[in-house]
């Protein structure tokens, strides 16, 4: 079990480093003087771009170039996002609660929803049940998640006017940047924050904007695990262990429940990596439409306007974001499954 | 000797999307009281779909079409028969694992691979025993004597519900409960107990220390022990062991049947293997039923099978296996196997049969006593074949 | 049962029977067949008005409010007065030719490597793995903008992009499933008889090991679509006034709420446009579904 673990980390450790050789190289392919741009703050500095590129070297080899940055970045240096108005680093911080609550609310209803419908589904195989999961779940993974967010807010928005964009109503944000007393910012998520400074009309508000997203989300992503789920429960079913349960006088109920689930979880965890993934896609269509400023967001608007220092340090943190879910799905696994555990 | 499970004219079909596929056709068997039934023929003759359809664990497609299965439990003959195919899945889930319990074919696909040993055989306990253990741990818990506190009384009240009425309401309430279903530990803790003991009858070493392993750590003989452990653990009337022993190597082969010999002799009632080593069959069994397509050809004393076989597939069979002092080639049954989506029609064999008749193509042969409890399916030996002839 | 008939080609009747069978092949194959019908019929079905780029779509005036359906605009017009009807015909286009594209390049590089990697083994399948597990890291979305915004906007950008992340996901899957047929008797008997690596891999592996590879491809048709529709959308991929449907998203995004009275005034320039997309992915995912249930060994003979 040690060696296991030890093994992943090292592997980790291998992934996230040829991660940032990726991304470094796909930041060589600018021209020096447009790297140099990246340190620019002010219009005045642009003229000296060849000093800059001089001054930090932005000409040298390869290798020297890629060990200099990947100093800077681990002493916290980013590089400045002109989106943000501020340092990489710091607008990370100041984005990155957004896409947190977003999906803090929507991977529990994911993971309970997708494996609760794809094991019905499994169980009642060819029913109206499992004829309705199965035409649910293609039309959840046809729906691009921009085009859904932006149906779901015709009709929520526009027509019901119920659930409004963004995070949190205007008088609130600015009351809560005037009042930083009154209210406290302890996890920077709104909902939790609004209930720990006894103001749940703030909660409420910010819940009312999560609805849409949180739906949205959720309509989208469910639909890969509940067919993992419904296969692999299937399969499950239809084992020779669950005849030898059947023969040994247990009733469907607990072969479904307590011998096949648990077996079918297992090719579940495998793809919750990609779920994770598919999250975090999701977040950027999500919050670019529902203009929820997260990382998904920034990253659209500096896709956009070609902020490139975003862009390296956003997928250099989702290379790591993936490697630790995978470390924590690589532990989960050997919980579920003691063939690894014990090997 | 007294019936224990008896097949009437047992029809079994499975509806796949090339046709519906007529596994079993009318078969009757019968298996007494303290025998050892061995039940041959090639593989998909349809031994495996007769006695999963005799416990009723046939999967999908298939579904059962016809027929009876009754059953003996006592030993005092007819009058107690209950007809297997028109009881509730309740009852059928209370008899499986207590009254007839399966062995099967693949012990490493048989075996959950991630609950332990010890949790797996167990379960039958739990689902079986559940009343007398609670008994038992309610003497245990008066005979200790520990102070009384409130919750050991309310433990104790659920214990003496478990005792009585084991499917009660509440119980299944308390044990659905996060928290509250630590009031089984007792039970669960008094079922390992009793799977550990088992484990140990059957010559397995360690018992203790196998229980708390998962299948994968264990040799095939030894999961196949396991699968016994299981499937005896609730002193079974029948036993029916499915190729029990086929994917096994030979030695271990030898070592599990011998197990099993052993066991019939103490503890089971009766044996129902099924087989397509007539080797097993003339060491192990008292009778002998002889499938072929989907039809029981013939069924007779084991000794009269092997000394005068009647039916031309059952004479086609033995000739066919290898003996020692026989010289010269090895003699092989013509043609193949029918496809039983479209089976031959009359009687099944008659396309490969030496002996056919213009008979056995139209009409499909009854079952006929030939000698003492000897009985062949074929028109060889029919009134109404001999009237024609 | 007829016997003359080659078993490949009792096989393949077999399978074409299974896979018409099921309801989800014939809605999926119905719609992939009448977004055929339309791209190769666009220049008859909407006469395109610039000789010299058909695919910019045409535009009466630069008023910014779509217009609802009328005679002479049957879709009626976007933000921009573009023609929906122009555009959702010609888009049908952009959307194959952005699925075939990224989907057959990375089939290409991701077949060959899969192969590679999965018959030969050793130090080369270490290397091409590990690779791919590294792009595996970066979700797809994030990777194809960053190399987007590296190689300067456009629909062919965004095609190359996708196509350089896409291939990863082709090696694992035909890698796996050449792993486990290397190991299946007939090839070992293919070998030991002296069959050279290149036609065992092209006679025995090859048309064996391809299927999972196909339904996958079939499934990523349409989610390339949407991954270019929402790169169109946010303006890092088709230019404005370009037939493609997530770039007439992107017209109307401004336009999903309409006038205090009407609401739903604009729907169709969301709803047109976005239909397509649908569409056209449902009908390569439901193929795709159907294709897996056919070919998969398991479901196969019951």
């Amino acid at each position: 079990m040690t060696t296991y673990i030890i093994r992943r980390f090292l592997f980790l450790a291998f992934v996230l480093f040829g991660v940032s050789v990726l991304i470094f190289s796909i930041l060589m392919t600018f021209s020096p003087e447009r790297r140099a741009m990246a340190y620019v703050k002010s219009p005045q500095q642009v003229k000296d771009l060849p000093i800059i590129v001089k001054q930090l070297g932005l000409d040298d080899p390869f290798h020297i170039q890629y060990f200099r940055w990947i100093r800077q970045v681990s002493s916290g240096n980013w590089g400045y996002s002109f989106v943000a108005a501020m340092p990489v680093w710091d607008a990370f911080w100041y984005y990155f609660p957004i896409t947190l609550e977003l999906n803090l609310y929507t991977i529990p209803i994911i993971i309970i929803f997708g494996i609760w419908l794809g094991t019905v589904s499994g169980i009642h195989r060819d029913t109206w049940v499992d004829h309705s999961t199965r035409i649910f779940a293609i039309i959840g993974w046809s729906l691009p998640t921009f085009l859904f967010a932006l149906i779901i807010l015709m009709f929520f928005y526009g027509y019901f006017n119920v659930f409004p964009p963004g995070i949190i109503d205007d008088g609130f944000n600015v009351w809560i940047r005037e009042n930083p007393d009154q209210f406290k910012r302890y996890t920077y998520l709104y909902t939790l924050d609004g209930l720990l400074n006894g103001r749940p009309d703030i909660t409420l508000d910010a819940i009312s904007r999560l609805v849409m997203p949180v739906f949205t989300q959720v309509v989208v992503v469910v639909a890969i695990l509940l067919r993992v789920m419904r296969s692999s429960m299937i399969e499950e079913i239809s084992k020779d262990n669950a005849i030898t349960a059947l023969a040994k006088g247990a009733d469907h109920h607990t072969i479904y429940f307590k011998h096949a689930r648990k077996n079918a979880l297992i090719p579940v965890v495998t793809v919750a990596g990609w779920l994770a993934a598919y999250s975090m896609e999701g977040s950027i269509a999500i919050e670019y439409i529902f203009n929820r400023q997260g990382i998904g967001w920034w990253l659209a608007n500096a896709a956009i306007s070609l902020d490139l220092p975003v862009l390296m340090g956003i997928c250099l943190f989702f290379g790591l974001v993936y490697v630790i879910i995978n470390l924590i799905l690589d532990i989960l696994y050997a919980y579920i499954d003691p063939r690894i555990r014990l090997n | 000797m007294s019936k224990l499970i008896e097949t009437i004219d047992l029809v079994t079909n499975f509806y796949t999307h090339e046709g519906v596929v007529k596994a079993l056709d009318k078969v009757s068997l019968c298996v007494d009281h303290g025998c050892t039934f061995g039940l041959v023929g090639e593989s998909g003759c349809g031994k495996s779909v007769t006695v999963r359809s005799m416990m009723r664990i046939i999967q999908e497609p298939g579904k059962i079409d016809g027929g009876k299965v009754l059953f003996y439990p006592g030993n005092n003959g007819s009058e107690t028969a209950i007809d297997l195919l028109q009881q509730s899945e309740a009852t059928m889930k209370a008899l499986r694992g207590d009254k007839i319990s399966m062995i099967f074919q693949e012990p490493n696909s048989a075996l959950n691979p991630i609950m332990s040993i010890g949790e797996q055989v167990a379960e039958s306990f739990l689902f079986h025993r559940k009343k007398e253990m609670s008994q038992q741990i309610l003497m245990d818990m008066d005979a200790s004597i520990s102070k009384a506190n409130p919750l050991k009384s309310i433990l104790k009240a659920l214990y003496r519900l478990a005792a009585t009425r084991p499917e009660a309401l509440i119980l299944k309430l308390f044990s659905k409960t996060p928290l509250l279903k630590s009031w089984e530990n007792r039970l669960h803790k008094e079922a390992m107990r009793r799977a550990v003991e088992i484990i140990a009858k059957l010559s397995i070493p360690h018992a203790q220390d196998i229980a708390r392993r998962y299948p994968h750590n264990l040799s095939g003989g030894m999961k196949q022990r396991i699968v016994i452990a299981i499937a005896l653990a609730c002193n079974p009337l029948l036993l029916i062991a499915d190729e029990a022993t086929s994917n096994l190597d030979v030695t271990i082969q030898a070592q599990i049947l011998d197990l099993l010999k052993d066991l019939k002799q103490k503890v089971i009632s009766s044996v129902l293997l099924i087989t397509h080593d007539l080797g097993i069959v003339a060491e192990t069994c008292d009778r002998v039923g002889v499938m072929y397509a989907g039809n029981l050809c013939e069924v007779a004393d084991v000794k009269d099978l092997f000394s005068e076989p009647r039916h031309p597939y059952t004479r086609a069979l033995l000739n066919a296996v290898p003996r020692f002092a026989h010289e010269g080639e090895l003699e092989s049954i013509e043609g193949n196997v029918p496809n039983l989506v479209n089976p031959p029609s009359g009687c099944r064999f008659h396309p490969r049969c030496r002996d056919a008749k213009s008979i056995c193509k139209d009409a499909f042969p009854e079952s006929t006593k030939v000698g003492n409890n000897h009985q062949v399916a074929c028109f060889l030996y029919t009134e109404k074949s001999r009237e024609k002839s | 049962m007829n016997k003359k008939q080659h078993p490949r080609i009792r096989e393949l009747k077999f399978t074409l029977s299974r896979i018409f069978r099921n309801p989800s092949a014939i809605i999926g194959f119905s719609l992939l067949f009448v977004f055929v019908t339309v791209a190769v019929l666009a220049p008859y079905i909407a006469p395109p008005k610039y000789a010299h780029n058909p695919y910019l779509m045409p535009h009466k005036g630069y008023s910014q409010t779509p217009k609802p359906p009328s005679s002479k605009n049957i879709f009626g017009t976007t933000s921009g007065q573009y023609d929906i009807f122009y555009g959702a015909v010609w888009g049908t286009r952009t959307a194959f030719k952005i699925g075939m594209f990224v989907i057959g390049v990375a089939l290409i590089i991701g077949v060959c490597l899969g192969i590679i990697s999965g018959y030969y083994g050793g130090i080369i399948d270490e290397i091409i793995m590990r690779v791919v597990d590294i792009i595996f890291a970066v979700p797809l979305l994030v990777l194809t903008m960053a190399i987007v915004v590296a190689f300067g906007r456009g629909l062919d950008k965004v095609m190359i992009a996708l196509a350089l992340v896409k291939w990863r996901d082709y090696v694992r899957v035909m890698r796996s499933s050449i792993l486990t047929l290397r190991e299946l008797d007939y090839v070992q008997a293919a070998r030991v008889m002296g069959v050279s690596n290149f036609t065992i891999m092209r006679k025995h592996i090859l048309p064996n090991g391809i299927y999972p590879v196909l339904v996958m491809a079939s499934m990523d048709i349409g989610s390339m679509v949407i991954v270019a529709a929402f790169m169109s959308f946010i303006g890092l991929g088709a230019p404005k006034g370009y037939a493609d449907w997530g770039q007439m998203v992107a017209l109307a995004r401004n336009y999903i709420v309409g006038p205090v009275d009407d609401p739903l005034k604009y729907w169709h320039a969301i709803a047109i446009p976005g239909a397509c997309i649908v569409l056209f992915v449902l009908a390569w995912n439901l193929i795709g579904d159907a294709l897996r249930d056919a070919f998969d060994p398991k479901q196969r003979r019951r």
